[in-house]
């Protein structure tokens, strides 16, 4: 941008020179208090005084890499920096729900995340975490999360009862963006709506229904499609759960949000401030809800990985200390930072450690906790919250009103807003509109980038040793039942009322792999088992047989 | 008018395009922004992109690619998985002779020269910028259909190499005589062909005409004397193509008569036809040469303008004529040193031919391949000019035809005598026959008895 244009956000909202009373427009029973309806300063109020709930936010890193013990180790050491929570992420076989041995998997393995394929992953993967003092977040296909997590839990003697955490709900977008587990619609859906129902019922502290809207929109979405969107999805599992007659008031309360944060701060803010209002206003007045702890949604961040730069990779610890501040003031619940090797791998330790502190330094010597929603009044950001919600808002009635979300989904309507943002986004780079150090502006030679590229570029290999643990382990499964828990599965999904996370967690328990129960799951729709068929004589390449 | 687009399943070789590319990213690595992003930039230059998407394996990329005759597999790669795959990859586009290309965040330094070193045709990392990737991807694409790699199933026989693939290029003047000639010519090297010509029925006639061969005809009808008719060309070539590498002058008329006699408007026409047109289409034409170099994409660019021998030796009652032609010569040469630095090549061409503008060379033989004067013997060094073996040759002029072809000797200067500060007449008849018979006289302007410089 030049000085000679108007200024507006990145998500092209026009801006003013500077603000002025008047500009938010609103009385102040619009924004409400701290922990008052409709929530625009924050969900919770300050905590009252002797309480012991402390200040600010869950500290968390994204975490998940090679085997689950390798993984294991991992957690225990961002926990030993001071972590409050744990975030973990699968591999690439694992967010498609396949299993590590396949051959179209096998290089993938561990690299960039934690390979999990059955029930005894998931108890080594959580082996001396204190799963009844932290919150584990899930970004995992979620039905599998919620069965491995309940499965494994009481083999470390924690109820499923008092566990805390997420579950990535995507049954919308899934497919159209990097995490595709080759199902239909349909059952994408059925596993949502169940696998929430199971974890109301079997762990109720649970955020069983996570909206993820990061990683929709760190394709290159703006602020307003990437809340539309997650609002959109919303509403659609809202409305099928009530239609399944459960009350508002039972699952609205585990509802919680996992948003993005880019670079244009104040629009950041003002979206987070934006979604607080609208979700309360959609759950009181929409949907009937009377528990205020329906209206009130909680919401965490990751800060975006598309705004980090593989030039120059220590200004990536400036973005995500900038970025993390704002959400610091924003109140969110949680906050994980995209760690400054991002644009490499999945975090290395020294990167896990980085990260970690930043948060603490925030948290503890910068006082912006002190009080909750700092910003609130700014003329300025009361402006952007009213106007963003507006677009946000139209957005949302703009798609339900084309009919049928099911059909939107299936004619890949989403899959063009995607593409169509990636594309953009790509374009602003390249022409230098979307500015950004290091990369169109104050480059640098490649031979003077030497200042933690060493870290950054560190790699390691698939891990091959899991990949022959799983071969070796899968002959020695009790057949009898294996078989009988697969068989209750592809009988499940073939019948379009039955529930399908009793037989999912029946066959996770008899040792059935995701990738069979996921196979089973296609098989009983009349489809082919493995998506994969093509590739499934393929030697795997790296493995030597 | 416009004439059949290329169909999508006509081979690479025939659609006239930049080139046709395979992209996909490879097994589990679903970040598709990479290969969507490169992707809509190839498009929006011309390619033919085939849109894999996620989970592919090499021999998927190369079973597509082989399919689809494309020039090149392109990979996008956000995740290590690749690494897996490389050597397979590689191994296969070496068989089929096609390019591969890697793109990606993940990939560093050390990854992109290793590739490279392995066989990868390019290799770019994060923001890699536009300009290095279409030049590159552009030269690997040249380099398959040139055939330095193993040749495809499908390229044409040798008589015929499509040196011209991929080559965007306007001819003026496209629907008769040697016009048509060029046009067809072109096409059947590769090229596409934007053709410009008044008459539409003709011009559809040469667009039919070239239906079956390799390259495309996108006919303009447009008149090279409209002020505008440039930028009508342009654009044409520009929405159709998304870009323009040639251009070949040779709309062209013929108004006789001795000076004594010539007028205005018959005058006027000449020089607008002849000189004003090219003029205003190398200035529309090189500024768009110009915004892409600067822009930081590399240009290879040609033009070819139409002189004649009347306007390198004149020609009897053609003063008009013959001066139009020798101002179109000089056009050639000062346009090649002035358009030389943004990448393109300017140089003319003097046919010998039988066309309308030759009716008094009488009537042509019944079967044209006997015939000297045939304008299909002028094409081939056209198109010559405009392919990559002629990148270094420019304000040079060629004069072909009627069974030979010469580099005529410009003008250059004569044997120097000192000049006196003061010549006085008597000083003159003495200095000046000498200067001139110490001079190579010029050649006796022709007629239409002769059909070419002896």
């Amino acid at each position: 941008m030049t000085g000679n244009e108007a200024a507006s956000s990145a998500a092209g909202i026009p801006l003013r020179p500077f603000y002025a009373p008047g500009a938010g427009g609103r009385d102040y029973a619009e924004i409400g208090d701290p922990g008052a309806y409709p929530y625009t300063r924050g969900r919770i109020g300050p905590p009252a005084a002797r309480t012991r709930r402390r200040r600010g936010w869950i500290h968390r890193e994204l975490s998940g890499e090679g085997s689950p013990r390798r993984s294991n180790e991992q957690l225990r050491a961002l926990l030993a920096r001071g972590a409050l929570g744990i975030d973990v992420i699968g591999d690439n076989p694992t967010m498609s729900a396949l299993d590590p041995d396949h051959p179209m998997c096998t290089p993938a393995v561990g690299t960039t995340g934690v390979s999990l394929c059955r029930k005894q992953d998931f108890i080594e993967l959580v082996a001396g975490i204190p799963l009844d003092e932290i919150t584990l977040s899930h970004s995992l296909p979620p039905a599998f999360a919620l069965a491995g997590q309940y499965l494994a839990s009481p083999c470390h003697g924690i109820d499923p009862r008092v566990l805390r955490g997420s579950a990535i709900q995507p049954p919308l977008y899934s497919e159209d963006c990097s995490y595709s587990t080759f199902l239909p619609f349909g059952t994408r859906m059925r596993l949502t709506l169940d696998s929430i129902v199971f974890a109301l019922r079997e762990m109720p502290r649970f955020h069983a229904f996570l909206e993820d809207t990061y990683y929709i929109s760190d394709g290159g979405l703006d602020v307003v499609e990437e809340m539309s969107l997650g609002l959109l999805e919303i509403r659609e599992v809202c409305r099928r759960l009530l239609a399944r007659g459960l009350p508002v008031d039972s699952f609205a309360p585990r509802i919680a949000i996992l948003v993005n944060c880019r670079m244009d701060l104040f629009e950041e803010i003002a979206k987070i401030r934006a979604t607080r209002r609208m979700f309360a206003r959609m759950m009181r007045e929409e949907f009937g809800a009377t528990d205020p702890r329906s209206w009130s949604v909680n919401i965490a961040v990751h800060t975006s990985g598309l705004t980090l730069t593989a030039a120059q990779p220590a200004n990536n610890i400036v973005r995500g200390a900038v970025q993390a501040l704002a959400m610091a003031m924003a109140g969110v619940q949680g906050l994980e930072i995209s760690a400054f090797d991002e644009p490499f791998r999945t975090p290395s330790a020294i990167a896990h450690q980085v990260a970690i502190r930043t948060q603490q330094v925030i948290q503890t010597e910068t006082n912006v906790t002190a009080v909750e929603d700092p910003l609130g009044g700014s003329w300025y950001l009361e402006s952007l919250t009213d106007e963003l919600e507006g677009r946000i808002d139209a957005a949302v009635r703009q798609i339900e009103a084309l009919g049928d979300v099911g059909t939107l989904v299936e004619t890949g309507y989403f899959r063009n807003i995607f593409l169509h943002g990636m594309d953009r986004h790509s374009r602003a780079v390249q022409s230098g509109e979307l500015r950004m150090v290091g990369v169109n502006e104050h480059v640098i030679a490649p031979e003077d980038d030497w200042f933690l590229r060493d870290i950054a570029e560190q790699r390691f290999e698939p891990d091959y040793a899991h990949v022959e643990s799983i071969r070796a382990w899968r002959p020695t499964r009790d057949d009898v039942a294996l078989r009988a828990g697969l068989e209750h599965v592809r009988e499940a999904s073939a019948d379009p009322e039955a529930d399908l996370m009793g037989p999912i967690v029946a066959a996770l328990d008899a040792d059935a792999t995701i990738g069979e129960i996921t196979g089973c799951l296609r098989e009983g729709l009349g489809l082919p088992g493995d998506p994969f068929e093509f590739a499934a004589r393929r030697q795997a390449p790296g493995i030597r047989t | 008018m416009t004439g059949p687009p290329a169909g999508p399943s006509a081979p690479s070789a025939g659609s006239g395009r930049p080139g046709r590319v395979v992209i996909g990213t490879l097994g589990l690595d679903q970040h598709e922004v990479g290969a969507m992003a490169i992707s809509r930039i190839l498009i929006r230059h011309g390619y033919e992109v085939i849109y894999l998407g996620r989970f592919n394996t090499p021999e998927r990329l190369t079973g597509a690619a082989e399919q689809e005759d494309a020039d090149l597999v392109g990979v996008s790669i956000h995740s290590w998985e690749y690494t897996a795959y490389a050597d397979e990859l590689l191994a296969r586009c070496q068989e089929l002779g096609i390019g591969l290309v890697f793109g990606g965040s993940v990939l560093t330094e050390r990854d992109q020269a290793e590739l490279l070193g392995r066989g990868a045709d390019a290799v770019f990392g994060p923001y890699a910028s536009e300009a290095t990737m279409l030049r590159q991807i552009d030269a690997v694409v040249r380099r398959v259909r040139g055939g330095d790699r193993p040749a495809r199933a499908h390229q044409p026989g040798p008589d015929h190499p499509l040196q011209l693939a991929g080559q965007v290029v306007i001819v003026t003047g496209a629907a008769h005589g040697l016009g048509r000639a060029y046009a067809l010519e072109l096409c059947r090297q590769g090229a596409a062909v934007v053709a410009d010509d008044i008459d539409e029925a003709a011009l559809k006639e040469v667009t039919d005409a070239a239906a079956d061969l390799p390259g495309s005809v996108h006919a303009v009808v447009c008149d090279v004397t409209g002020s505008d008719a440039p930028r009508t060309m342009l654009d044409a070539a520009l929405r159709r193509y998304g870009q323009l590498h040639g251009l070949v002058s040779n709309a062209g008329l013929l108004r006789s008569g001795p000076i004594l006699r010539l007028d205005d408007s018959d005058l006027h026409l000449l020089l607008e036809v002849h000189v004003t047109a090219p003029f205003r289409l190398l200035r529309a034409i090189g500024g768009y040469w110009r915004a892409e170099s600067k822009a930081g994409r590399a240009v290879e660019a040609s033009v070819v303008l139409t002189t004649s021998a009347a306007g390198l030796y004149g020609f009897r009652a053609e003063a008009a004529y013959s001066a139009a032609k020798a101002a179109v010569a000089m056009l050639a040469r000062v346009g090649a040193d002035e358009l030389g630095r943004y990448g393109a090549t300017v140089n003319a061409v003097a046919p010998v031919a039988r066309t309308r503008l030759t009716e008094w060379l009488g009537e042509a033989p019944p079967n044209p391949g006997d015939d000297p004067l045939a304008a299909d013997h002028v094409a081939p060094a056209i198109a010559w000019l405009l392919g990559p073996a002629a990148r270094n040759i420019t304000g040079r002029v060629l004069e072909v035809g009627n069974g030979r072809i010469s580099a005529p000797s410009p003008w250059q200067p004569g044997p120097q005598f000192p000049l006196p500060s003061l010549l006085s007449p008597e000083a003159a008849d003495l200095l000046l026959p000498q200067v001139l018979a110490s001079a190579t006289p010029p050649l006796e302007v022709l007629s239409s008895q002769v059909t070419g410089p002896e």
